[in-house]
């Protein structure tokens, strides 16, 4: 424990020396993530992917330029003008793929956050009360986890033909909260044996209070790693419903809507600047967003010390 | 029963006798879920009715003289196919007939729902299975030599592989391998899955088939294929350092029977397990891959059937697709029952 030593000043004689502080679970994992290269280069990746997603606007041009249809320009190859091209309508790729990402990107949290958030508290109270809250939340759960997930998604968003981005969300939101809520109750169900949690009631703590305090920040690395592999796969939810024409609405910028043009056999032929961009940048971003996942999961495991 | 036999034969006995005993336990665990399965799908079944009559537009566009655009008309026809009922009414009787098998007709194909399925199932389901066996077949090779050489330069490549496949959306790896293979190689064709006019039942007609199947087959598989690869290897590297094999190595045996026939039969078994899961995971996957490939199959007739607002066609195949789900899960089980006896079926 270097850092902690050398943090101690010299103790004054009358001073009863203080045993050096070991560190917190937290630290420790903080340290080992970011002494982990592949994770971090993946970091400053998905935050570098992020920032420009986010600064789109004044990057390139504002949202609605970008649907605008520009006849003179069509199918342009990149260039000192166009980045990384125009698209069939004569749309800035670059611009789009930037728009894109901004949409994709802050789909994809949302839907990991109430994903995370009504698994979390559904699997947090069927683990902490057990009995039939448990039997009953959990017969929900196994419930909702029968219906193929890309299928049901499909038919509910056919029911919102008008539908916003926020329809997106809570349809593929509702479906996909099954997997955390087990994961959750499961750690739960083992944590609550632990004789702190049983202090906590005897003093008086309330259910609620003993949840959020006590138990969730114990469970909350679990949650952090199943967040990571959330996101991941939302990304891809919400790219592939857009590819197929079920996502975002087409007028929107997406890199899954993107991806929509190569479905023409002309563009994935012989326009490949039209499509590689948005391709690579996705399949990048879900990579860096594994390594991240697995550099985290590294992190907050004792057992293993790389 | 006492008696007397040879410790081999005691041995033999008591094998065949723990057989039996499994597998009474296992069919009446079998015959439990199913029958628990029938209020589940009764469930299922509401919940996809509502969907379809909650979903814009009715079943009646298709069906009628789309020139006589007489109100009267329309309502007579309302009336006459029981889309005025209440719904319960038409609930129970649409379930009437899934009972038995009858799906209704299709309106946009204007034939029986369930002889259109007929007709699309075999391609989904060659599919279904060239996937497996490829990622079966890619995973066993690519991690057996990962286990075994772990660290090596192969392993490096075969995990930068696994990497890239467990990230790469199915419809970009889809795109990505129409450019490569069927547009720049032009080794495959890029869509459909037959040639026009080969004639059925020929070596061309096989060979046709093979050639459109093999790519989203691929595509299909690719991402299990990464996982159960990363499984295999890291589960052979775990078992490598357990006691039975450091038993093996002082014993003298050779290093390749030690990998072949010691590790490699103890870290199969986990990945045979998540067979269950693979086939409800296929049929779902199914849906993007033939969509891109337009592959006839259940997956792309789906898309179809509710881009046509073609609501038989789409229950039915919502209804089976759940049910295989329900019964990929129970296979999975059955599975991990079978091949470790320590787990009790309850």
């Amino acid at each position: 424990m270097e850092p902690s030593i050398s943090q101690q000043t010299s103790p004054g004689l009358a001073e009863p020396v203080k045993p050096p502080k070991s560190q917190s679970p937290w630290a420790l994992a903080r340290r080992k993530f970011l002494r982990n290269k592949v994770a971090m280069v993946s970091l400053v990746f998905l935050l570098l992917v992020c920032a420009m997603s986010i600064l789109a606007e004044p990057l390139t041009m504002p949202v609605e330029e970008t649907a605008k249809i520009n006849l003179t320009q069509m199918s342009k190859e990149p260039s000192a003008e166009h980045y990384f091209g125009t698209d069939k309508s004569g749309r800035d790729v670059f611009a789009r793929t930037l728009h894109g990402g901004k949409t994709s990107l802050l789909l994809a949290f949302s839907i990991t956050l109430a994903v995370i958030t009504i698994g979390t508290l559904v699997g947090a109270t069927a683990g902490y009360f057990g009995g039939w809250v448990d039997n009953a939340l959990m017969r929900f759960t196994d419930f909702m986890m029968n219906f193929p997930f890309l299928l049901f998604v499909i038919v509910l968003k056919s029911i919102f033909i008008e539908s916003s981005t926020g329809t997106l969300i809570f349809v593929i939101s509702v479906l996909s909260w099954t997997g955390t809520a087990r994961l959750v109750r499961s750690k739960v169900m083992a944590e609550k044996e632990n004789e702190y949690i049983m202090s906590a009631v005897s003093i008086g703590c309330s259910a609620p209070k003993t949840i959020f305090k006590h138990l969730l920040p114990n469970v909350m690395s679990t949650i952090i790693v199943q967040a990571t592999i959330t996101l991941a796969a939302m990304i891809v939810a919400e790219t592939g419903l857009s590819f197929l024409g079920f996502g975002v609405p087409i007028n929107i910028p997406t890199w899954g809507n993107m991806l929509q043009e190569a479905r023409s056999p002309d563009v994935l032929t012989s326009k490949w600047w039209i499509w590689i961009p948005p391709a690579a940048v996705l399949t990048f971003t879900i990579l860096s967003i594994n390594f991240i996942g697995e550099g985290l999961k590294d992190a907050f495991n004792p057992k293993s010390n790389r | 029963m006492g008696g007397f036999c040879s410790p081999k034969e005691y041995k033999f006995n008591q094998r065949i006798n723990f057989c039996l005993v499994r597998g009474m336990e296992m069919l009446q665990y079998t015959i439990r879920r199913l029958i628990g399965m029938i209020p589940i799908i009764f469930l299922i079944s509401v919940v996809v009715f509502t969907l379809a009559k909650l979903m814009p537009g009715d079943a009646l566009s298709g069906k009628i003289d789309p020139l006589n655009s007489d109100p009267e008309y329309i309502e007579e026809m309302r009336e006459q196919m029981g889309l005025n009922d209440p719904i319960p009414v038409q609930y129970v009787r649409w379930m009437s007939g899934v009972v038995q098998g009858d799906f209704g007709d299709s309106f946009v194909h204007k034939r029986p729902v369930m002889e259109l399925i007929g007709d699309r199932l075999p391609n989904t389901i060659i599919l279904g299975i060239s996937a497996l066996l490829i990622t079966y077949l890619l995973a066993f090779l690519m991690g057996r030599y990962s286990g075994r050489f772990a660290y090596s330069m192969g392993d490096y490549l075969i995990s930068a592989f696994n990497y890239l496949a467990l990230a790469i959306p199915s419809f970009v790896a889809a795109l990505v391998a129409i450019y490569i293979f069927a547009i720049n190689l032009g080794w495959v064709p890029a869509s459909g899955s037959i040639g026009s006019g080969v004639e059925a039942g020929t070596l061309e007609y096989y060979l046709s088939k093979a050639k459109h199947t093999v790519l989203p087959a691929i595509v299909l598989g690719a991402m299990a294929t990464a996982a159960y690869t990363q499984f295999l290897r890291n589960d052979m590297i775990e078992s490598s350092r357990k006691d039975y094999v450091r038993t093996a190595r002082a014993k003298g045996t050779k290093e390749s029977a030690i990998y072949n026939k010691h590790i490699l039969r103890n870290s199969i078994i986990p990945i045979v397990t998540l067979l269950g899961f693979d086939i409800a995971n296929l049929f779902g996957g199914a849906i993007i891959t033939e969509t891109i490939f337009t592959y006839p199959g259940i997956g792309y007739l789906f898309v179809e059937s509710v881009n046509a607002r073609d609501y038989s066609v789409m229950m039915a195949i919502a209804m089976m697709l759940t049910i295989l789900t329900l019964i990929g899960n129970l296979v999975a089980d059955l599975l991990y029952g079978l091949v470790d006896p320590r787990i009790r079926l309850s």
